[in-house]
This record gives C-alpha cells, sequence and structure tokens, in this order.
C-alpha cells in the first residue's frame, strides 16, 4: 500500500447536489494509486454522486477535486483527454451506447486514446477483454440485445479495455450472476497485481472482505469513516456502524482467497 | 402581492439564466464545429447518418409536398389574375412564394416534424441512460461527438431540401399549368427562369439555412435539457418542436423584412 504518498484522487469540501437535493456535503476523501478503495453505504448515502465527482461526471457546487494535485476543473482540453486516457468508469446501469454494435461499444474507446491501432487491433482487443469478463455471445449485437448482466460485463469490458491506471467502478457486481461475480474477483485481483488503482462504491459486502486496502462509509452525503480496512474494522470506535460489525464479524482475511468457485471444485 | 411580484420576478431571472444558457450552448456548437473538420473525427460517421435521416429519408414526403403546394398555387392564382388581367404574374408570384418563402418554410416544418423530434428525444433517452457520461468517461466531448454532426446534418440537409422543394414545388406548378392551358416544358421554364433572379436563390437559401440553425440547436439543447426521468424525454420533444416553430417565423419575417424593408 502507498497511503502515505501522493493521493491519486483527492476530494476537499466536495458539495454536490441534483434536482435541489444536496447529496454531498462537504465531503473529503483521498484514495491512492495501486490501492483498491471500497466506498459504502446505504442506498441514497450519496455513494455514485461521490463517485461521480470524484470522476469528473459531476461538476461539484463547492469545493475540489484533484488529480495528482492538480485540479480536474482547470484542466485543458488536453489534460483532460490524458486523465480520461488514464482513467475509465464502470456505470452502475451499464450506459453501453444504444446506438452501436457491443464491438462499437468496446472499440469507441480505442478510436479515442489508441489512434495508431488498426480496425483489426481494435476488434482483436475488443475480443480478448469481452472474453476476459466472460462475455462470449457475438460482438455485432446491440445492447438492447443483452440481459442487464451482460450489459453489466461489457461496461467493465469497456472500462477495461484501454487499460488504465484508475478505474472507478459503480457497483459492479450488482445483476451479475455468481461465476460472473467470481470473474469480477478475479480481475480485482490481477488489477491489484498489476498496480493498478480502483475506486469502488458497492453494497456487496464480499468485495470489501475480499479486496479494500481501504475501506470507506458514506452516511448522509458525508465521508466519516475513510482509511486502511484493517484500521478501520479493528477500530472499537467503528463497531456500531452496521457495515463495520458485519465486516469484523467475517473475520481475520486472507489475501487472495479462492472464489465460492474454486472452492467447491 | 409582494410574494406575486416575488414569483413574477423569479420567473423572469429563471427565464433569462435559460436564455444565457442555451446562448453559451449556441456558441459552443459553434465554436466545436469550427474544428470538426480538421480534427481526427470519430463524429463523421454520426453526420452521414444525420445527413440520411434529416435529408435523404425527407425526400419523399418534401416532394409530394412541393408538387401539392405548386399545383395549389397554380390553381388558385389561374382563376384570380385573369381577371385582372395580370396573368403573366403567374410566374413572379410563383417564384415568390415557393423559392422566398414556402420552400424555406415548409421545409423546415418538415425537418422539425420529422428530426426535430427525433433529435431531442434521442438525446434525452441518452441523458437518462446515462449514455452522455458513458461519452465524457471515454474522453469524448458530447457537443463535438453529438451535437456538431447533427447541426451540421440538420443545416445542409435544410439547404438540400430547400432546392428541392422548390425544383418540384415548380414542377407541381406546370404539371397543373398542362391541365389548364397547356404550355411548352422549355417556355414555360424559360419564364420561370427569367424572372428568377439571383437574390429570389439566395433568399431562399439563406432562410433555410438559418431555419437549419435554429431546429438544431434548439433540438439538440432541449434534448440535452432533460435530467433524470424518461417522462421528461416527450416533454423535451414538443419543447424542441414547439420553440422551433415559433423561432423559423420569427426568423423568417426578420429575413424578409430585411429584404424588403
Amino acid at each position: 500500500m502507498a497511503q502515505w504518498s501522493e493521493p491519486i484522487i483527492e476530494l476537499s469540501h466536495v458539495s454536490a447536489s441534483s434536482g435541489g437535493f444536496e447529496i454531498l456535503r462537504d465531503a473529503d476523501a483521498s484514495f491512492y494509486a495501486g490501492e483498491i478503495t471500497v466506498v459504502m453505504g446505504s442506498a441514497g448515502a450519496g455513494k455514485s454522486t461521490l463517485l461521480k465527482a470524484a470522476a469528473g461526471l459531476v461538476v461539484p457546487d463547492a469545493g475540489t477535486v484533484k488529480f495528482f494535485g492538480k485540479s480536474i476543473a482547470s484542466f485543458n482540453r488536453k489534460e483532460e483527454l490524458e486523465f480520461r486516457r488514464r482513467t475509465s468508469y464502470v456505470f452502475q446501469d451499464a450506459a453501453l451506447w444504444a446506438n452501436t454494435s457491443i464491438l462499437g461499444n468496446l472499440t469507441l474507446p480505442l478510436s479515442v486514446h489508441c489512434a495508431w491501432m488498426n480496425a483489426t487491433e481494435m476488434e482483436r482487443a475488443a475480443r480478448v477483454v469481452a472474453e476476459k469478463v466472460g462475455y462470449l455471445e457475438s460482438l455485432s449485437m446491440r445492447p438492447a440485445e443483452l440481459s442487464i448482466g451482460e450489459q453489466k460485463l461489457i461496461s467493465l469490458a469497456r472500462a477495461l479495455v484501454t487499460d488504465p491506471e484508475l478505474v472507478f467502478m459503480d457497483d459492479p457486481t450488482s445483476h451479475l450472476d455468481e461465476d460472473a461475480v467470481d470473474r469480477v474477483f478475479g480481475i480485482l485481483g490481477e488489477l491489484k497485481m498489476r498496480d493498478r488503482t480502483v475506486i469502488m462504491v458497492t453494497n456487496n459486502s464480499d468485495i470489501a472482505f475480499r479486496h479494500a486496502d481501504r475501506l470507506g462509509i458514506v452516511r448522509d452525503g458525508v465521508i466519516p469513516i475513510l482509511g486502511p480496512y484493517d484500521e478501520i474494522v479493528n477500530n472499537e470506535a467503528h463497531e456500531f456502524v452496521g457495515i463495520v460489525s458485519r465486516l469484523k464479524i467475517r473475520g481475520e482475511r486472507t489475501r487472495g482467497e479462492k472464489t465460492s468457485k474454486e472452492t467447491e471444485q | 402581492m409582494i410574494r406575486f411580484l416575488t414569483n413574477i420576478g423569479a420567473a423572469a431571472i429563471e427565464k433569462i439564466r435559460n436564455l444565457l444558457y442555451g446562448l453559451g450552448f449556441f456558441f459552443n456548437v459553434l465554436k466545436e464545429t469550427t474544428t470538426f473538420f480538421r480534427k481526427r473525427q470519430v463524429g463523421f460517421k454520426v453526420l452521414v447518418m444525420q445527413l440520411l435521416f434529416t435529408g435523404f429519408e425527407a425526400l419523399k414526403i418534401s416532394a409530394v409536398m412541393a408538387l401539392a403546394i405548386g399545383a395549389a398555387i397554380n390553381v388558385i392564382g389561374s382563376s384570380f389574375l385573369p381577371q385582372f388581367g395580370q396573368s403573366k404574374l403567374m410566374y413572379s408570384i410563383l417564384i415568390v412564394i415557393i423559392t422566398r418563402e414556402l420552400g424555406p418554410l415548409l421545409t423546415a416544418f418538415i425537418v422539425i416534424a420529422r428530426s426535430g423530434t427525433a433529435i431531442a428525444t434521442e438525446l434525452g433517452t441518452m441523458v437518462v441512460d446515462h449514455e452522455i457520461e458513458a461519452y465524457l468517461s471515454v474522453g469524448i466531448n458530447p457537443i463535438a461527438y453529438l451535437v456538431v454532426p447533427r447541426f451540421l446534418g440538420v443545416v445542409l440537409s435544410m439547404g438540400i431540401l430547400s432546392v428541392y422543394f422548390n425544383l418540384f414545388g415548380l414542377l407541381g406548378s406546370y404539371i397543373i399549368v398542362q391541365v389548364i392551358k397547356p404550355l411548352n416544358f422549355q417556355e414555360y421554364f424559360g419564364n420561370l427562369l427569367t424572372i428568377l433572379s439571383v437574390g429570389d436563390v439566395v433568399s431562399g437559401l439563406v432562410k433555410a439555412l438559418v431555419f437549419g440553425v435554429i431546429i438544431s440547436v434548439v433540438s439538440t439543447f432541449q434534448g440535452f435539457s432533460v435530467a433524470r426521468a424518461s417522462t421528461e424525454i416527450p416533454v423535451a420533444g414538443i419543447k424542441a418542436v414547439g420553440q422551433s416553430f415559433i423561432l423559423c417565423i420569427i426568423a423568417d419575417v426578420a429575413i424578409t423584412l430585411v429584404q424588403y424593408a
């Protein structure tokens, strides 16, 4: 863990609202390179807004979001493009582009950030990443022809196709069957091994238990708890927090635990 | 009373804010348009699709409407003008009404009904489904990728459709002439071309292009104004149609005043 180095993403006093309602209130958070940070909280607590603010997809009403110490609001077009090349986002509801095929969804980020690749190379890269997430159907299908679970897998593949340094994930395991969840766990393990950074919001405590280097809790638009997983879970002051107590009950964790599928085998 | 005035004031401020936001959106579209052809673009496919949908696919309905209007003008003119011994005025009336007025205006109405609603609802759906955020997340500027191709597609289509409408309008008139008083094709179009001036063509084209700008900007703006709910999408479509109609008519009057005043 590199928590003493400069944060890759830093939120300072960020407030954000939607439809006249304040969702985030004066939120502070730091996320570090090479770590998997899992942010949990009840529905409507502001997790997705926090993630979108961190990814520059929601413009905060107040406060700053910095990427390696520079405010993303001050980025010029070139810097913004570089930020987008180094990051990617997995949306809660997949958010695939309906007007193009699965192949189009997977190759569009490549055509923006990997201009040197020709169409054949892009298609090959798309096939590799689709197989990696477990999508084995035709790439010529449209998103509307897929189940929501398959759409989530393609959304994950789209986020991984450019091999970004930082991946924002909004509830990546929702709507997925157990096999697919195991594959997501495998991908998280691989990202961790390759020193990639993941900032994820989820309600799946299994992900936090297995993969979180840092754990955050969002409650009513603020982030009262954010720190190294073991420190948070073993801190008696946090025992009253339901999520933390449930994680503590699961006991000591050993890294690289087998997935449920592997255990069955 | 104070509450009433406060509400009026708040509504006025909101209107002004929306107007300024709309103007900012328009200038952003113009700015991105200037760089559209210089950049390595992934938006060319969207431009081609927009030209096909707004331009090519509207040819049929445009032709039918133009033939009908041209014929109607000729029937009405042929029954009135001889009473005043002004039969020759028919050609001037045809040129003025079809080329300068109805050509661009009816073409605009066709494009509003077909493409204006389609653009607003399509973009609104993309907003609700978070597709716009997905474009942002991969570094694609939605204005450059989604709005500029639609803007160019609608403006170019309006220009082409307007010329096409004029041709079919005058052809429709010719067909009716054959029923009422058969005329040689060359004589009929020779008379028309004698009266037709560069000013008539330019005037119609300017109007068509201005209407194209209005329709594309209003429709894309209304599409992006959808915030969260799918129930907002049809509202955006209705607003796009209503505002485009009104602004096109205002622009038509303004351009006509400039030309004739």
